[in-house]
């Protein structure tokens, strides 16, 4: 490796102080750290530190979300394929996937790193890792045939609403990963919601998606009337239960596996990098919301209400919104008891909107958007609850 | 005997541990004092370059109080005064006579000291130089001249690494130490003595004096841990507290009415290539540990523990209250793409590295391991915070000066240990920050 430390030793003067590019050491910062460790040491106690850093913390999380590109890159394909009634090979398909997927990756990373390393530099500050985190989750989220333009614009927004303007990372109370996802959700209804979006069509093939196997297991619940199940109408459109938890459905890139989110709702946990309060709290919000909806269900025509509450749990984004989104610590309380109910609420909250608000069938995005608002909240008074019980010496 | 529980906490797994070994090293040609170390005060010089001063005499005072005198550790002549930037007075060098002389304070026996009033004794220990043994909680200053404490606290172990074994610097001293508890008993009606449930079953000759056991991590043993721990009402919070050792000195002082010049310390740490106990003097120069530090190595002497200890180097001097010397390697390198590492050798309080199920001990060292970042929210300082302070909140509220607020997230029981800091992913110098709001609040409350 010693090319590498060479390289970087004959530069870095030029970016330091005194340098000329010095202005830009955030950006160069950002660049070496990712070969090399800094060389600084401690001045005062404690003399040793922690092996972890941000980089690494955050590069547990780009690990886990992996699988998902990976698994998105096929689904995305496989999906094409079967809508234009090509054959299924994992070859081709896979192909597709990565030509249609990785664009919008690249555009995401470009853009997202272009802003971070402007306000960085511009603030002095360093380039948090945080975002290489947002800019994975980000092309995640999205329908696979977003335009690229509007994915520049989504990250943009995201980066620059959601998180620079309130001082850059660990300042930012909404996740910028949804919010730049919820902007363009708003801004271009057209291109992110409806049956058609769900499927990237290939190859010029004029071959409309046909409406049924283009529509996403949420989109067909909402539609559904009771007395019809949803469970059967989605087995007969042909998604079962046991489909939508592996994720070989339509829907947003990278979210559609509950299996690959339960992977990798366990990996963070182990690891201690997720907080398993809200992931549970979540689930236990979900299940029993849905459960209480069964039992006022009656004989409304809402299909809804008499759904199996687990259901909820394999169906849409719902499982990545709370392992990976949910549990950003930035934008979440830090409040251990508070954790529990901000993940519950997000839970409930998501059912709610699915349930009663037929217009934005993917209510985790705006269930999370809006607890992020309400961390502060519930850590206010969860820090209130602490200091009352210290005896006070002052 | 009360078992103390103290819940949170953390060891790290550095090697060095000293072992009891009492190593032998020479007499120093010089000892000093170095005032910059010694909290909260402003010293005023008493003596000049050349003055003859014998073990006992006075050095310095401090401004605001003058009452509290710091008196020379060794008889000889002022060899130098190292005034720093800011007129900070860095240290003063004494070069020792082969014989010296000390200043005689007169002795107490066993019946003068039943007989003798409270204030005499107070103002026996002032005159002695060494009130300043005794600090006030929670601010950690010395202790104030004319309050009567509602306790003293006394430790005999500091879980720090690494710090002398109260098995080694008590070995044939318990009838002084003793003597030493009735000194306290007389400056406040409750003294607790503790000490680690380890220790306590090896010092059986003080049994019965050992009033309260702790179980935990560091830094369970300190004494605003323990506060913490047990208190009941406000009205114990400005409890006393001395360390073990330093009850020795004390002792000394009043039975046989001289300064004393002995600190049993430890040099250890996983740079250091012979680690023990040492009997040195108060004010020995760090020269004569040089044979300790492992060869052709980049090494960070630190006078004191890991975490609470200052850097240093063998051109500097033991602090009035250092005990302890460590060694660990200076981490100048740069690593290679040191995030993606299995890390098994890694040490980490979190469990993100392969050293989660490695229980050896593992390599430490100066290095930052990770570049500075705002804060993630990981909340791994308040899982370690022995005494409940939520450092992520309390720092930022220290950084937007907003004083309500941190004072009543509890700053002021914070004990100074520095593990905020240690698992901080992103290196922001949480204690650093909370000591200096600490010690600016006593410093206002105190001019008031
Ligand atoms: S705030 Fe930090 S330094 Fe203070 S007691 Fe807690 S962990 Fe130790
Ligand atoms: S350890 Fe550091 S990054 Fe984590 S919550 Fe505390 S201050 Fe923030």
């Amino acid at each position: 490796m010693k090319p590498v430390k060479n390289f970087f030793d004959s530069i870095r003067p030029h970016f330091e102080k005194g340098g000329r590019f010095s202005r830009l050491y955030p950006f160069y910062e950002a660049i070496e750290s990712i070969f090399y460790g800094p060389d600084h040491v401690t001045r005062q106690g404690p003399h040793v530190r922690d092996s972890l850093d941000v980089k690494r913390f955050m590069t547990i999380v780009i690990l886990a979300l992996i699988p998902h590109l990976i698994f998105g890159i096929y689904n995305t394909g496989y999906q094409a394929h079967l809508a234009a009634g090509l054959p299924l090979d994992f070859f081709p398909v896979f192909t597709l996937g990565l030509w249609v997927v990785m664009p919008m990756v690249l555009v995401t990373y470009a853009v997202g790193f272009f802003w971070e390393s402007l306000f960085a530099v511009i603030r002095k500050h360093h380039i948090s890792e945080g975002l290489f985190v947002t800019c994975m989750l980000f092309p995640l989220t999205l329908p696979p045939t977003t335009p690229l333009w509007q994915v520049a614009v989504g990250i943009s927004f995201g980066v620059v609403i959601g998180k620079e303007i309130f001082g850059g990372t660990g300042r930012n109370f909404l996740n910028p990963a949804l919010t730049g996802r919820a902007f363009i959700f708003f801004a271009y209804p057209a291109q992110m919601s409806g049956d058609k979006v769900w499927t990237a069509t290939i190859y010029n093939n004029n071959a409309a998606v046909d409406a049924v196997s283009g529509a996403t297991p949420l989109a067909i619940a909402t539609l559904t009337e009771a007395p019809e199940r949803i469970e059967q109408v989605l087995v007969d459109s042909g998604y079962s239960f046991s489909q939508m938890f592996w994720g070989l459905y339509p829907g947003s890139i990278g979210s559609t596996s509950a299996f690959l989110c339960l992977v990798g709702a366990f990996i963070l946990i182990i690891l201690g990098i997720a907080s398993y309060r809200i992931i549970l709290g979540g689930v236990l919000g979900v299940l029993m919301t849905g459960w209480l909806l069964n039992l006022l269900a009656g004989g409304s025509s809402l299909a809804w209400l008499t759904l199996n509450p687990f259901y909820h749990l394999v169906m849409g984004g719902l499982a990545f919104g709370l392992a990976y989104m949910a549990t950003d610590p930035v934008s979440a309380p830090d409040m251990e008891n508070a954790k529990w109910i901000y993940g519950f609420l997000i839970g409930v909250l998501t059912v709610l909107i699915r349930v009663f608000n037929p217009a934005f069938p993917e209510g985790i995005m705006l269930a999370i958007l809006f607890m992020n608002l309400f961390a502060p909240f519930l850590d206010y008074f969860a820090v209130k609850t602490v200091c009352k019980k210290r005896i006070p010496n002052v | 005997m009360n078992l103390i529980r103290v819940r949170k906490g953390y060891n790290i797994k550095i090697g060095g541990q000293p072992s009891e070994e009492l190593l032998s090293i020479s007499r120093p040609g010089k000892v000093a004092v170095v005032p910059e170390r010694i909290p909260f005060i402003k010293p005023r010089l008493k003596v000049k370059q050349g003055d003859a001063v014998q073990i006992g005499s006075l050095l310095f005072e401090d401004k605001r109080r003058p009452f509290l005198k710091f008196l020379s550790p060794g008889g000889g002549t002022v060899a130098d005064i190292d005034i720093g930037h800011r007129r900070v007075i860095k240290k003063i060098v004494i070069r020792l006579d082969p014989d010296e002389r000390a200043v005689d304070f007169g002795f107490l026996s066993e019946s003068d000291l039943v007989a003798i009033s409270r204030r005499d004794l107070v103002a026996k220990i002032l005159e002695g130089g060494l009130w300043s043994l005794l600090r006030a909680l929670p601010s950690r200053d010395i202790a104030p001249r004319d309050a009567e404490p509602p306790a003293i606290f006394v430790a005999l172990d500091d879980l720090e690494p690494f710090q002398p074994d109260p098995s080694v610097y008590l070995q044939d001293q318990e009838p002084l130490f003793l003597f030493g508890l009735k000194v306290l008993r007389k400056l406040s009606s409750r003294v607790e003595v503790f000490a680690r449930q380890a220790t306590a079953g090896v010092l059986k000759k003080l049994n019965g004096h050992i009033t309260g056991q702790v179980a935990g991590r560091y830094p369970a043993d300190d004494p605003g841990v323990l506060l913490y721990a047990i208190r009941r009402s406000s009205t114990e919070n400005q409890t006393w507290y001395i360390r073990g050792q330093d009850v020795l000195l004390l002792a000394h002082l009043l039975k046989h009415g001289n300064y004393p010049t002995r600190r049993t310390m430890v040099v250890g740490g996983n740079a250091a290539q012979k680690t023990g106990h040492v009997h040195a003097r108060l004010g020995m120069p760090l020269a004569a540990f040089r044979p300790f530090a492992a060869d052709g190595m980049n090494t960070r002497w630190i006078s004191g523990g890991v975490f609470q200890g200052y850097p240093t180097g063998p051109d500097s001097y033991m602090g009035l209250y250092e005990t302890a010397i460590t060694l660990i390697p200076e981490g100048l390198h740069r690593e290679f793409l040191s995030f993606v590492r299995p890390g098994f050798n890694k040490p980490s309080y979190s469990r993100t590295f392969l050293s989660w199920f490695n229980s050896s001990q593992l390599p430490y060292d100066s290095n930052f391991h990770g570049g500075l970042r705002a804060c993630i929210a990981c909340g791994h300082c308040a899982k370690v915070c022995p005494v409940d302070i939520l450092p992520q909140l309390t720092f930022k509220a220290v950084l937007a000066e907003a004083v309500e607020e941190y004072l009543a997230l509890g700053l002021m029981d914070c004990v100074e240990c520095g593990l905020c800091s240690y698992v901080c992913p992103s290196k922001i110098e949480l204690s650093s920050i909370l000591t200096a709001a600490r010690r600016e609040y006593h410093q206002e409350q105190s001019q008031t």
